[in-house]
């Protein structure tokens, strides 16, 4: 069986590996040292059982966790933690099992023996009663059953077709795009301080904006940096696109 | 979240002024308090007769009758009057005692005047007898609600003092940090247990200080070897991830600060600067002496998720009330946020431990 440790801290990783080498001398561990790391790690190595601490750099366990149930076939996810009043809270309401540092051997034998996958819905609600994380630091695309990442801060805008949303973002000063699960209507709510609709497919970041112009025929159309072609405003969301520019 | 509901509903019951007078025991204690009434009522009149004793019979049960029936009142309006403020309930809870004692006086009033019972009232009119009752229970139900209002205000006082208690302790042990060196202490007990066995006695040490009551005055040289051990513990844990840069050579090692004065603030730059970067980050320490005045600054770059700062807070306004408390207007500390750095600054006068 393939363990993955993800804990920022090298004592609690080492710690926890040698524990797990004395319930198991056949259990093969791998590490991960923040969120990053861990989904790189399950990209590349696909562990059977990940070992999640919460607080972490970069990007914390919750996070990580989200963008793992992305994968069609996750593996299952045992959250640990020193002392997250919020995670605490949001772990027992939705009855996910859990450890707490220092953990006990007997504790984490325990876990390992009844490690069932977290379901999408106890992932949500996890996410929704951890006040820690207003939102996410990336967003991830499932291409060919590994994770991709993308940065929030690379993210140029996300638009909406009949049935797909695509991210067009920033890699290596290239724009590229790549097509997501989420909705525009999520994706709206959840980055509402750093994006803004202007149109009913249309989400941008809003210190992409380069100016706002109007066209012969009476469209407003918003340019964009990075973009080399406008993105048309609708006449819904043209006075807010208005009322942010003056405040620029 | 059902623990919560739970919480609040016990708030509810504690934040009304009233006891219950459904429960057994207030019951019993409002016909004790009847009984030594109709003792005093019957004691005052100074013209002395015979009667006295019948008189007391006939008192105690149109008192304790009142006390009953006003119990009752109130019990029943208890579960009816949850929503309101205490001064609503105060109000109603009073005009319906005032209502029961009428309706009462009354009723004993045209039983004894129709069975002839007694001439303890004979000789005295309608309008005279309903006067004095309604008086006497006015008089008597606002002193006691008066009563159960201070009582209130007592215990909520007790309370508010406790929890003030508690955050004051948690604004200097923050659990995190417990938690996390217990969690270093069991990983080095393994690989590395001299150190372990150090990091046991730093701790210790650290604890010694942080639970004393006694907001007291240490020497700088004690401040700073407190603080260092701290950031040894941290370091067993960040490792590389923090750097403690100190310039504090300014300072001299008599100057007297509040215990601990350092350390919270080295807590709280690990925890919002260091902790949330990958690569981690360096928190500087600089200390001058200028016009007898120690200045403190402490600077670390700070996290770009800044979500809750709460934690912050209290500490810096625990600091704030620890160093008014020794130098009164003479100190003072300040925070800003610059450029993705921040600073916190001390100022304090220089003492020696002998001008104390």
């Amino acid at each position: 069986m393939k363990i993955l440790i993800v804990d920022d801290e090298p004592l609690a990783r080492e710690r926890l590996a040698s524990l797990l080498k004395e319930i198991d001398t056949r259990y093969y561990l791998i590490e991960a040292a923040n969120g990053l790391e861990a989904i790189e790690q399950v990209n590349n190595e696909e562990p059977d059982i990940v070992l999640m601490d919460i607080r972490m750099p970069g990007m914390n366990g919750l996070e990580a966790t989200q963008h793992l149930m992305g994968l069609d076939n996750p593996p299952a996810i045992i959250f640990s933690t020193a002392y997250d009043e919020y995670a605490l809270q949001a772990f027992e309401s939705q009855a996910v099992d859990y450890l707490l540092k220092p953990i006990r051997k007997e504790r984490l034998e325990k876990a390992l023996d009844n490690c069932s996958k977290l379901n999408k819905l106890q992932l949500e609600q996890l996410g929704l009663q951890n006040q820690e994380i207003p939102h996410r630091s990336h967003i991830s695309a499932q291409i060919r059953g590994s994770i991709l990442l993308i940065a929030v801060k690379e993210i140029v805008c996300f638009l909406a077709d009949h049935k797909y949303t695509t991210v067009k973002y920033y890699q290596d000063n290239v724009v590229i795009e790549t097509v997501i699960e989420d909705t525009l209507k999520s994706l709206e709510e959840e980055f509402s301080d750093t994006f803004l609709r202007i149109h009913r497919n249309a989400l941008i970041r809003k210190n992409m904006i380069e100016a706002l112009e109007k066209q012969a025929d009476g469209r407003a159309v918003l340019k964009i940096k990075g973009l080399d072609y406008g993105l048309e405003v609708s006449r819904r969301h043209l006075s807010n696109v208005r009322k942010l520019l003056k405040s620029a | 979240m059902p623990t919560e509901q739970l919480k609040q509903d016990n708030n509810e019951q504690e934040s009304l002024f009233l006891p219950n007078f459904c429960s057994f025991k207030v019951v019993f204690a409002v016909l004790i308090m009847g009984e030594l009434l109709a003792f005093i009522l019957t004691l005052a009149p100074l013209n002395v007769e015979q009667q006295r004793w019948n008189d007391l019979a006939l008192i105690s049960l149109f008192i304790q009758w009142n006390g009953l029936m006003c119990s009752s009142s109130l019990c029943f309006l208890r579960a009816r009057t949850k929503k309101y403020s205490n001064k609503t309930v105060a109000f109603i809870s009073y005009f319906s005692l005032l209502f029961m004692i009428i309706l009462l006086s009354e009723f004993t009033f045209y039983v004894m005047i129709e069975n002839k019972i007694t001439d303890l009232i004979s000789d005295v009119s309608h309008w005279e007898f309903l006067f004095h009752n309604v008086s006497i229970g006015a008089i008597i139900s606002a002193l006691a609600l008066r009563y159960f209002y201070i009582q209130h205000q007592w215990r909520l006082k007790i309370q508010a003092e406790n929890s003030a208690k508690l955050k004051l302790l948690q604004a200097r042990i923050r659990p995190h940090f417990l938690f996390n060196s217990m969690n270093s202490i069991a990983s080095l007990t393994r690989t590395k247990p001299e150190v372990a066995e150090r990091i046991t006695e730093d701790l210790a040490e650290l604890f010694r200080m942080l639970i004393r009551e006694d907001n007291e005055l240490i020497s700088w040289a004690r401040e700073k070897e407190l603080s260092q051990r701290y950031i040894d513990i941290e370091k067993q844990r960040l490792g590389e991830r923090l750097s403690v840069q100190w310039q504090v050579d300014d300072i001299p090692d008599d100057a007297m600060v509040p215990a601990l004065l350092i350390q919270p603030l080295l807590e709280n730059a690990i925890f919002h600067g260091i902790e949330p970067e990958i690569k981690g980050g360096e928190i500087k320490v600089t200390g001058t002496l200028t016009h007898n005045q120690l200045i403190i600054v402490l600077q670390n770059t700070s996290s770009t998720n800044t979500a809750h700062r709460k934690g912050n807070k209290m500490a810096l306004d625990n600091i704030n009330k620890r160093l008014y408390a020794h130098f009164h207007g003479q100190a003072l500390i300040a925070c800003q946020e610059k450029d993705d750095v921040y600073c916190v600054t001390l100022s304090l006068p220089y003492q020696k431990k002998s001008a104390l």
